[in-house]
């Protein structure tokens, strides 16, 4: 992990900020492929709700409208 | 009284035509709801042209915006010491079909200032290019950093707005 001292300074907010904004969107391209992938691989929701540390309709509903409706039902009830 | 009713309707039609743009480029951008600068992206598809235009006086390529966009991304992402997107840089599409009904709060803050403007003027249509001066006129957020990295001053694209709006009507 980056040390923190490397991070733009919390004193220049506009960067900082900037920063804290891409740093969000590049985790939540992460976690959508991610979860897209472990649907694919077969893992049921309460599984990728475990590995999130959400809850399962948390996970689904984050998710369920990126991924294919086949496998939306397939792994729906596990 | 006939005028505005046209004039009403009209508007309805290009606030819906800018909604659905907006949900739209912002599920190509991989993002469940829409910010400013989806809104923007949308301006610049509305046919009236005026958003292109405003871009065109200043010597911008409208079409760069989107770069413009990933570029303000790739900045801050290299400013934490991450220089090669570890994720590929392509968004995943969001396949539903639904429509987005909410909008990030920058998203908000445009329709917002769109409403005001209307109640300011009721005698002139929407047009896109009060969207890009309602955004311009944003001092933070991913589209005032995209605007910034196309080498667009905020003052300048007011006047320019201005202008367009001028010579449109």
């Amino acid at each position: 992990m980056a040390d923190i001292n490397s991070l733009p300074s919390p004193n220049e907010p506009e960067e900082a900020l900037a920063a804290v904004v891409a740093l969000r969107v590049m985790a939540e391209r992460l976690e959508k492929k991610a979860v897209k992938k472990a649907i694919e691989q077969g893992w049921s929701w309460s599984q990728v709700a475990e590995a999130l540390g959400v809850t399962k309709q948390a996970a689904h509903k984050r998710h369920a409208a990126s991924i294919p409706k086949k496998e939306v039902t397939k792994n729906g009830d596990r | 009284m006939f005028n505005r009713i046209k004039l009403r309707f009209c508007d309805m039609k290009t606030i819906s035509t800018l909604i659905s743009g907006a949900d739209e480029q912002a599920r190509i951008s991989g993002e469940d709801e829409p910010g400013a600068e989806h809104y923007l992206l949308s301006a610049l598809n509305l046919s009236d042209g005026s958003a292109r235009k405003v871009f065109e006086r200043a010597g911008a390529d409208p079409d760069k915006f989107r770069v413009a966009i990933g570029k303000q991304y790739n900045d801050a992402l290299n400013s934490v010491g991450i220089n090669d997107d570890p994720i590929k840089a392509d968004p995943e599409l969001i396949a539903s079909t639904k429509i987005f009904h909410n909008s990030k709060p920058s998203g908000q803050a445009v329709m917002k200032a769109l409403y005001a403007l209307k109640q300011e003027d009721k005698d002139k249509p929407l047009v896109g290019a009060h969207v890009v001066g309602v955004v311009a006129g944003m001092d933070h957020g991913v589209a005032a950093r995209a605007l910034r990295a196309m080498g667009l001053d905020q003052k300048c694209i007011a006047n320019l707005v201005k202008e367009e709006l001028k010579s449109h009507h």
